[in-house]
């Protein structure tokens, strides 16, 4: 096998590895804030009905 | 938890190791002198990823023995990470190798002991989340998995010692007791991309902790205000 068909494999295994990887990082980050958002709203909501229910 | 979700230095270390590795092994690291030839770079970065998945396996394999003796949830979510971050290098170990195999040995796949263990390996922690997804009740769900989590890590040291011990196969045995079977400039690139993919694991199991932990609250404060 030449170098330049080897490096044709060696392209697409790398591409596929780097692809992946980054792909899954973003997408883990993306959970994260949204999670984190969810929390935050769901405690100025939980607050907001307990300020309720002493009010009464 | 702010601090367990974000772990940037992990990822900043995995991303310089794993850098720097690449670079020795393209232009440090010589062309491999068999039949494998220039495909065998895909190597420094494919034996890391199938050695961290292992580790991955390995380590949901403590954490369901320690679920089992605390009853502690904690460890519930550290085998959910691991089983799911060892299952997507395990994805990368068979498409690199695949692509691999192809250039190497002139085929996509072949029934030898290395890869068909490997892929008993993917189809056993596949069957893992099967079972937690027909498990309601969140305990059973829990202990059904730890035990589940530590009969499918049995495939684990055979598919490690496959090539070692059923030498019949085509895959190479590169690490034995005697030494590396590689020259020393092979051998550190290896090593660097090694250490930087298994920083990237701890990156990562660090981060979906923080996830688990997050989908964990959400679901109590949606419980507290009856949504």
């Amino acid at each position: 096998m030449t170098i330049e068909e080897g490096a044709k494999f060696v392209a697409a295994a790398y591409a596929i590895i780097l692809a992946v990887l980054v792909l899954y990082y973003f997408l883990s980050a993306r959970r994260v804030n949204a999670l984190t958002r969810d929390v935050t709203l769901l405690e100025q909501e939980v607050r907001r009905r307990r300020g309720e229910a002493g009010g009464e | 938890m702010k601090q367990l979700v974000s772990a940037p230095m992990l990822f900043v270390g995995a991303g310089i190791f794993l850098i720097v590795g690449l670079l020795l092994a393209f232009l440090y690291a010589p062309i491999d002198a068999s039949t494998m030839g220039y495909s065998q770079k895909i190597f420094f970065y494919h034996a890391p990823i199938a050695e961290t998945a292992l580790v991955a396996f390995g380590v949901a394999f403590v954490a369901a023995i320690l679920y089992l003796r605390s009853q502690d949830p904690k460890w519930d979510r550290l085998g959910v990470v691991c089983v799911r971050l060892g299952l997507l290098f395990s994805a990368l170990v068979m498409a690199t190798g695949m692509i691999w195999g192809k250039a190497a040995w002139g085929t996509w796949w072949d029934w030898e002991p290395r890869l068909t263990t490997f892929l008993l390996v993917c189809f056993l922690y596949v069957a893992y989340f099967v079972l937690r997804s027909v498990v309601e009740e969140e305990e059973r769900r829990a202990t059904f998995a730890a035990v589940f989590a530590i009969i499918a890590f049995i495939d684990v040291p055979i598919t490690f010692f496959a090539t070692r011990f059923l030498p019949a196969g085509m895959h190479p045995t590169v690490i034995t007791t005697s030494g590396t079977g590689m020259p020393g400039s092979m051998f550190v690139s290896f090593f660097i991309s090694m250490i930087g993919m298994t920083l990237l694991l701890v990156a990562l199991i660090r981060r979906d902790l923080g996830v688990e932990e997050l989908k964990d609250r959400v679901a109590d404060l949606k419980n507290s205000i009856g949504g």
